[in-house]
């Protein structure tokens, strides 16, 4: 039963670490905070895994999770994780043509959120990932009046660091 | 085209690391010992209780009853133990249910609440437990004078009650600035995120009054 769990866990895991990568990425600036941040989130995500069931969209719950993690529990540590190929915290950009363009701006876009606050990079990140405000709303516990206010100001405050 | 939407372009065109996580890795990782604030205010809160009740151990008890009955306090430490326990249970218990009741799954708010209760419970019993010290303090310093009351005069009386109100304030103070220090380091972060989230709420009830 445990192991039918932790396969499913894993698989679903994978598919969608790239959310708590991202995640990461923005709530860290260097590589030992960043894999320690995804470590933590990998550990909530597991301890409570068997109260998920599928009554959502694994990535939906697992935003969050993962931002709860980088908001309210997180302390950077110093422990290190063992980790053999992991070199490089960077990525690529899906284009058929490699476009260097792109992979600048998205560092531009990476750089500025590092100016914001936590609840702003919260924000900010579901509005990147596309999310409605009710979505927003649930996830961190504020009104939907609340979320769009707070929204705009944080959209606001970004564009200022990106174009000042 | 608005800046931010040819941000989010970009943004959504970000596809996989290029060194990610195996599953064996992300195996491990999940059965890590967490560090999160929650471990660490449930570890520390653990270790009040302990210490606390501990220094019964560092005192000689049976001393101290005889010195109890002499001072004719038997009823009192007697009945105010009693209280103090089944208090101190209660603690533990909220204590308790406060700790599994914080989930990474709630919304964020939410779990700042949650976090912020429980971290409230241990120091509302962390102030019973100093109350009741100070307390006894009081009613010891009180039965003294009371037994000696032929042998004082009004110049040593004002001086033992004066020097149990010092080492009073200064045990206090004391327990008072390693709390600031030791909680205000642990939660500073969590803080401020909680009254950024708040903050707005309030200023929305407000315009709408």
């Amino acid at each position: 039963m445990q192991k039918d769990l932790e396969a499913e866990f894993l698989s679903d895991f994978e598919q969608n670490q790239n959310i708590a990568h991202k995640i990461c990425r923005m709530y860290t600036t260097d590589k030992e905070a960043h894999n320690d941040l995804f470590q933590e989130i990998t550990i909530q995500l597991w301890k409570n895994y068997s109260k998920f069931r599928g009554d959502a969209k694994f990535s939906t719950w697992m935003y969050r999770v993962a931002l709860n993690t980088a908001i309210s529990l997180y302390r950077k540590s110093t422990r290190t994780i063992k980790t053999d190929d992991f070199s490089d915290v960077a990525f690529k950009i899906s284009s058929t043509e490699y476009d260097d363009t792109e992979e600048k701006q998205l560092e531009a876009l990476y750089k500025a959120i590092h100016h914001l606050n936590d609840i702003d990079k919260a924000l900010i990140f579901l509005y990147l990932e596309d999310k409605n405000f009710n979505e927003i709303a649930e996830t961190l516990g504020i009104s939907n009046v609340n979320a769009r206010v707070k929204m705009n100001r944080a959209k606001e405050k970004l564009k200022s660091i990106l174009n000042p | 085209m608005d800046l931010l939407d040819k941000y989010k372009e970009t943004w959504t065109k970000q596809v996989e690391m290029p060194c990610k996580f195996s599953t064996l890795e992300i195996y491990k990782m999940a059965h890590a010992k967490s560090s999160s604030i929650v471990k660490w205010i449930f570890v520390i809160g653990i270790l009040e209780f302990v210490f606390m009740n501990s220094l019964y151990f560092f005192m000689d008890m049976d001393e101290a009853y005889k010195q109890y009955e002499e001072l004719g306090l038997e009823s009192f430490v007697l009945y105010s133990q009693i209280l103090a326990y089944s208090i101190l249970f209660y603690f533990l218990a909220q204590f308790y249910l406060n700790y599994i009741r914080i989930s990474s799954t709630d919304s964020t708010k939410q779990l700042m609440n949650k976090i912020i209760k429980t971290r409230k419970t241990v120091r509302n019993y962390v102030f019973f437990n100093l109350g009741y010290l100070g307390l006894t303090m009081i009613v010891v310093t009180i039965a003294s004078i009371n037994i000696n009351i032929d042998h004082l005069n009004n110049k040593q009386i004002v001086m033992v009650v004066f020097i149990m109100m010092i080492a009073t304030v200064i045990i206090l103070g004391l327990f008072w600035l390693f709390y600031q220090l030791l909680y205000g380091i642990l939660l500073k972060k969590l803080n401020r995120n909680y009254k950024e989230l708040a903050r707005l709420e309030k200023e929305l009830n407000e315009t709408n009054l």
